[in-house]
């Protein structure tokens, strides 16, 4: 019972790259990635494949199940057979995709095949041929598994021996080699020249409104990413001035759990590097509560409104949709809106304005490709043929503006068939919708005292789904 | 001019970077660093020189041609025709050779079993290295490979590092034993005894990896585990995420099968000592980052725990649906199982299951299922208000579970009926198919449902009647046949009425009309439909025989239906035409004449009789919930997520009815902690806290010799290593208590050489006119790049 290994399929469902695999038969992998590739040509939506596919066995060979997931232009299975959680092989998933990305930059199947030495070594060294996780803490993995660099490159090639510090062990060099360090998850022998930790508070917001326009559900996640260049060993210990807004959280394993508990406070020795702190839900009533009144005040106030006026008639049907943000000191920015038109949705002839008075009209033929709009005030439409999803994006919505967009579609079938939904994504900079603040950070260090700098900014994003 | 000027500057830049291409491509050609890894997957398979290269002197030779084969075994290709060449350089000085080469063996060593053999003697050598990231892969790839005869030399192997004074090649020892006994069963005794040992291993490393061990090789040993339940359970905060996974795994089994089960009565809940201390030291993991960490968290409460530890599971467990979607795809499954037992723990928080148009069909059709679970007096109103929208979903099956979930809500709050009906009763007006015929299949079944309730008591209630009177009227707007059927059936099944209408006595007056209707675009109508006309023909004339219209009507119906083109048709009618002979013998007048009735034969059945065959008997609606056989499904096992209960082979075992005695599990490292367990939870945060220690004395300015000399000490004597820990949090934790104390603590910590700056974090980080900011940005120079970024400096 374990994980079998790890297969990369590029976006044609070829494998790339696989880890090897233990099990008896050489169909055992093929047979994972038939399984995935049916599944996707069946479904009308490739979200709709359910991420853990039944696998009949082949032979004797156990049932087996493979867990995937969508990573860019990839996708990364994970076979598993007996009785596995699932939650097990997408927690691994998750954990190699970020390692990969620590590593590599940007994630793809060019940068994979480009570096596919080191992720060969990533797979031996994360995942023990028995199907059991090894080492996935990236601060170890960097003294065993070299990342890629320009340098290292130019020894490689050269032939120069560059690994001799690792070579020589004990008593070598500064570092003292992988493995020496009493914290798995932060090496020894850190130095930096100007020291410097920051944090990142990032929140996302995600929110229903009903057709009454009343907010149904809202949530607030939020996440402290920090970034460390700390020499030593530094014992850090973060406070906040509100962390009652803070609830249910999770945290870094570097993070002593217990103190958070009790006292609210983060103390921590970090890992060297970008790594994510805490994971917490932002709560405005601190109280929990259970009656529906209490729920409703619960919920954060949407920075924007939407009013849309969308009839359907036969064969087609015409929107009017205003969007006006509520924030009077925060833009809105890359602000997205997306409406599901149906099968067979065509014709669209739209046009974007802002506010009531600026903006030319613009009309655009009803192509099958993609159809593109004009820009006006920077607003733009699209439609997507493939997804049956019309598209309007505003750069900045600045404080208290308004945007509209009109126009009207139509249909293949007689009776249209849209979701009833505007789905609209936004971004908001240096702003939490929790208000978080820190309050202090004290960075003890037992060895060398150092006065390092420290950064905290803020940045939100938003996901609403707007019913109509 | 200053356009000129800057042309200039162009030209020459450009000028001088072709000549630094130039240049360094010359001296580069060699390196061919332009050249990308990538090439080594789209090269052709020049595969000749690879054997050439393997065998050359040159690190750079050998690194290249052991790219090339891991780029072919990725393409799927066979390589094990180089294996003795690769083999060769297994002893190779580079670390980025041996590694790749290393991968290599692994893959093919089973092929190759005598080339294999040779490579032996390096592996064992290098078990014996300085290093212990050495030692470890040699140890993997010695139990790797899987050759029979290597078995005696991997026992040993892995006996010896055991012993390591390096937890991670103690981890990696850990993680050999079940390959070798996978090999050789015969070595299981000496195993054993290598598990044993590592048991008492304090290193939260390799414990984890112990416990896969255990369960791999020698799971019915839980007598094992007595004396170091307690110490286990302190250390799992401790332990890395993924062995937390397999020790809360092994806990838990240990815990169902030794102890005994908690006592829930009236005056209090009754849970074991030992229950507690596991409950307490694995409760602050339910806030690890780690999905499956916090699942095995959950399954531990909710297979160990009293009920009224439950409370705690709920947040992490909806923590888990914000994580991706495809763990709370799982996750959702898994609350499933949850709320069909415990629907109070999640009811409260149904908003949370509210769906997204974007979900996966999977996560819309387990959110469904979950709101009709934790439907209720309370929040019936906003999960009907949410199902309802749903509706217009753009999928036709989130559609109809949607619906079918509206026809549950009604059963379950029996509040809601009437809000039900008439939300049901709207969407047959609907336009869209789907709707309308999962509607009417609703509605017929609540009616149904109604009208046998009710029964009993007294007549069929009138609203009932009165939904199948409105369906009845609107049967020229349903189009679905699947809901026209349906609703024909319902007119025939419930037309009977004692009130004297304009119509045929005894008869509803809408139903003789539907009849007409339905009659008059008989030929057009789907098969499913005709068969319901018919038999809604014949049910009205059993109840009265004599309306002449009735009669006519009938036979009309019956002619058409005796010679239409589907089979089923006709052998309805010709059952029916049979049975109603004794009826109105003279529907059939018109074509039967011919036939004289004695010529007929058979039996000819009396009214009543009759009446009892078309209406009686019907089957009760019986709610068919396929999900239901899945009560006893566990969490964290696959079968719950495929549906396939053959994939959940571990069953957590029962619990015995008295656990063994509690006296087993004193062990005398144990002593000094065992008494309270509130007392051994706060130890174990001791360690914890202890653990990240600044005490490590390895950090760069100390002198090289000395770090290592200490590093050895600490991994030696591991229980020395927790003393100090915990002796150092005791300190710490007394400052924390004193504020003064703190501050001298941090001077000391600085060196005392820095005043503290007050500064107050700016809310906009518009005004930072600070003097003490300006001297640090001197100090800094990298703050004014940091503050461009966005970041703000605090304190």
């Amino acid at each position: 019972m374990a994980l079998d290994g790890i297969i990369i399929l590029d976006n044609t469902g070829r494998p790339i790259i696989q880890s090897g695999f233990r099990s008896s038969t050489t169909a055992y992998p093929l047979l994972h990635i038939d399984a995935v590739n049916n599944a996707l040509q069946k479904a009308d939506r490739s979200a709709d494949v359910d991420p853990v596919i039944y696998v009949a066995p082949y032979n004797s060979a156990n049932p087996s199940a493979c867990c995937h997931v969508e990573v860019g232009d990839m996708r990364f299975l994970c076979p598993i057979s007996g009785d596995v959680d699932p939650l097990f092989a997408f927690a691994f998933l998750q954990t190699f995709i970020d390692i990969l990305r620590e590593y590599l930059g940007t994630v793809s199947a060019a940068t994979l095949k480009d570096n596919f030495d080191i992720v060969y070594q990533l797979f031996e060294e994360t995942l023990d041929a028995g199907g059991h996780p090894l080492t996935t803490y990236s601060n170890a993995l960097r003294d065993i598994v070299i990342p890629p660099s320009l340098l290292n490159k130019l020894l490689n090639v050269t032939g120069t021996n560059f690994n001799s510090t690792i070579n020589s062990g004990f008593g070598a060099g500064a570092a003292a080699g992988p493995f020496s360090s009493p914290l798995p998850w932060r090496k020894t022998g850190v130095r930096y020249n100007n020291n410097e930790i920051y944090f990142d508070v990032v929140e996302e917001l995600r929110a229903i409104v009903n057709k009454n326009g009343l907010v149904t559900f809202s949530n607030v996640r939020g996440r402290i990413e920090a970034n460390t260049k700390l020499s030593g060993t530094p014992d850090c210990s973060l406070n906040f001035t509100n962390s009652q807004v803070i609830s249910d959280c999770a945290l870094h394993p570097c993070v002593r759990f217990q103190r958070w508990n009790r006292d609210k406070i983060l103390s921590f020795v970090p890992p060297d590097g970008r790594f994510t702190l805490m994971d917490y839900t932002y709560s405005p009533n601190p109280l929990p509560s259970q009656s529906q009144v209490m729920l409703a005040k619960n919920n954060v106030a949407l920075p924007f409104v939407i009013k849309a006026n969308i009839e359907l008639e036969d064969s087609g049907g015409s929107f009017d949709v205003l969007l006006t943000s509520r924030y009077s000191t925060h833009a809105l920015e890359n602000v997205v809106a997306e409406m599901h038109l149906g099968q067979g949705a065509g014709g669209i002839r739209c046009s974007v304005s802002r506010g009531s008075g600026g903006g030319g009209f613009i009309n655009a033929g009803g192509s099958r490709n993609l159809e593109t709009g004009g820009a006006s005030n920077g607003a733009s439409w699209s439609f997507d043929s493939r997804r049956m999803v019309l598209r309007w994006e505003i750069p900045i919505v600045s404080p208290s503006s308004s945007w509209s967009l009109h126009g009207s579609f139509s249909t293949a079938n007689r009776v249209p068939r849209p979701s009833h939904v505007i789905r609209v994504r936004f971004d908001i900079s240096s702003h939490t919708y929790s208000a978080l603040k820190v309050d202090q950070l004290k960075v003890v260090n037992a060895k060398e005292s150092y006065k390092p700098y420290k950064g905290v900014r803020g940045r939100s994003s938003g996901d609403v789904e707007w019913r109509w | 001019m200053s356009v000129d000027y800057l042309n200039t500057i162009t030209e020459n830049a450009s000028r001088l970077g072709m000549r630094i291409q130039e240049s360094i491509s010359e001296h580069t050609r060699d390196i061919n660093l332009a050249q990308s890894n990538a090439s080594y997957f789209d090269a052709d398979d020049k595969t000749k020189n690879i054997r050439k290269q393997l065998d050359s002197s040159s690190d750079r030779e050998k690194l290249d041609a052991m790219k090339r084969l891991i780029a072919l075994i990725s393409k799927g290709r066979n390589v094990s025709e180089y294996f003795a060449q690769v083999v060769k350089n297994v002893a190779s000085q580079n670390l980025e050779i041996r590694k790749l080469v290393y991968i290599y063996v692994l893959r093919y060593a089973e092929q190759e079993p005598d080339l294999a053999l040779l490579s032996i003697n390096t592996f064992q050598k290098d078990l014996n290295d300085s290093n212990p990231f050495i030692r470890a892969m040699a140890l993997r790839v010695l139990s790797g490979i899987r050759v029979p005869m290597v078995g005696n030399i991997v026992v040993l192997a892995i006996k010896k590092s055991a012993a390591d004074f390096s937890p991670y090649v103690r981890k990696v020892a850990a993680l050999a034993i079940p390959k070798c006994y996978e090999l050789d069963e015969s070595h299981l005794p000496s195993l054993i005894q290598t598990i044993t040992t590592m048991l008492g291993d304090t290193s939260p490393l390799s414990i984890g990896s112990v416990a896969v061990a255990f369960e791999a090789v020698c799971p019915t040993r839980l007598d094992l585990i007595h004396q170091r339940y307690r110490r286990l359970c302190k250390l799992l905060v401790e332990v890395d995420e993924w062995g937390q996974i397999d020790l809360l795994n092994l806990l838990l089994r240990y815990t169902r099968t030794m102890l005994p089960r908690p006592i829930i009565s009236s005056n209090g809940e009754e849970v074991d000592r030992d229950i507690e201390i596991l409950l307490s030291s694995v409760e602050p993991l339910l806030q690890s980052r780690n999905p499956a960490v916090v699942l095995a968290v959950v399954r531990t409460f909710w297979y160990a725990g009293p009920p009224s530890a439950y409370g705690k599971i709920v947040r992490p467990l909806l923590r888990l649906l914000q994580f991706s979607k495809e763990v709370e795809r799982v996750t959702l499954s898994y609350i499933l199982v949850l709320a069909r037992t415990e629907q109070a723990l999640f009811a409260p928080h149904y908003v949370r299951f509210f769906l997204f148009s974007e979900d996966s069909r999977q996560i819309k059709a387990e959110k469904i299922k979950l709101l009709v679970y934790l439907i209720n007096y309370e929040n019936h109103q906003a999960i009907f208000r949410e199902l309802i929208e749903y509706t217009e979903d753009a999928n036709d099956e989130v559609v109809a579970n949607c619906i079918q979930a509206i026809g549950k809500c009604a059963a379950l709050v029996p509040e809601s009926m009437q809000q039900c009906l008439a939300a049901l009763t709207a969407m047959i007006k609907n336009n869209h198919d789907v709707v309308v015929s999962n509607a009417v299949l609703v509605l017929k079944h609540l009616v149904q449902t109604q009208l046998s309730q009710t029964s009993k008591i007294a007549g069929p209630s009138k609203s009932s009647i009165n939904i199948i009177a409105s369906l009845a009227r609107k049967i020229d707007d349903i189009h679905h046949p699947q809901a026209r059927a349906c609703v024909i059936w319902l007119v025939g099944q419930y037309c009977s009425s004692d009130e004297a209408t304009p119509g045929p006595a005894g008869l509803t007056e809408w139903a003789p009309d539907v009849l007409r209707k339905c009659a008059k675009g008989f030929a057009l109508e789907d098969v499913l439909v005709k068969l319901q006309i018919i038999t809604l023909a014949a049910k009205l004339l059993v109840l009265n025989p004599t309306d002449q219209t009735l009669i006519l009507l009938n036979r009309y119906v019956f002619l058409l239906a005796r010679y239409d083109s589907n089979y089923d048709v006709r052998d309805r009618a010709r059952v029916l035409s049979s049975l109603l002979l004794g009826v109105a013998p003279s529907i059939l007048a018109s074509y039967d004449e011919i036939i004289p009735a004695e010529e007929r034969g058979g039996v000819v059945l009396r009214n009543e009789q009759v009446k009892v065959v078309l209406f009686n008997g019907k089957a009760n609606i019986s709610v068919s919930d396929n999900t239901e056989h899945a009560s006893n499904a566990t969490i964290g096992s696959l079968g719950v997520i495929t549906g396939k209960s053959a994939l959940s082979d571990t069953v957590l075992p029962d619990w015995l009815e008295k656990g063994v005695e509690s006296s087993l599990r004193d062990s005398p490292d144990d002593a000094p902690a065992a008494p309270v367990p509130s007392s051994m939870s706060s130890s174990a945060v001791k360690t914890k806290l202890g653990g990240p220690v600044i005490l490590t004395p390895t950090i760069g300015s100390s002198s090289p010799a000395s770090s290592s000399g200490n590093g050895r000490k600490w991994a030696s004597n591991l229980d020395e290593f927790f003393n100090e820990a915990a002796q150092f949090e005791e300190g710490s934790s007394e400052e924390d208590d004193d504020g003064e104390e703190e501050e001298d603590e941090e001077e000391e910590g600085k060196g005392g050489t820095e005043e503290e700056e007050e500064e107050e974090e700016e809310e906009d980080g518009t005004e930072n006119s600070d003097g003490s900011e300006r001297d640090e940005e001197e100090q800094y120079p990298q703050t004014k790049e940091a503050n461009e970024k966005g970041y703000q400096a605090f304190e």
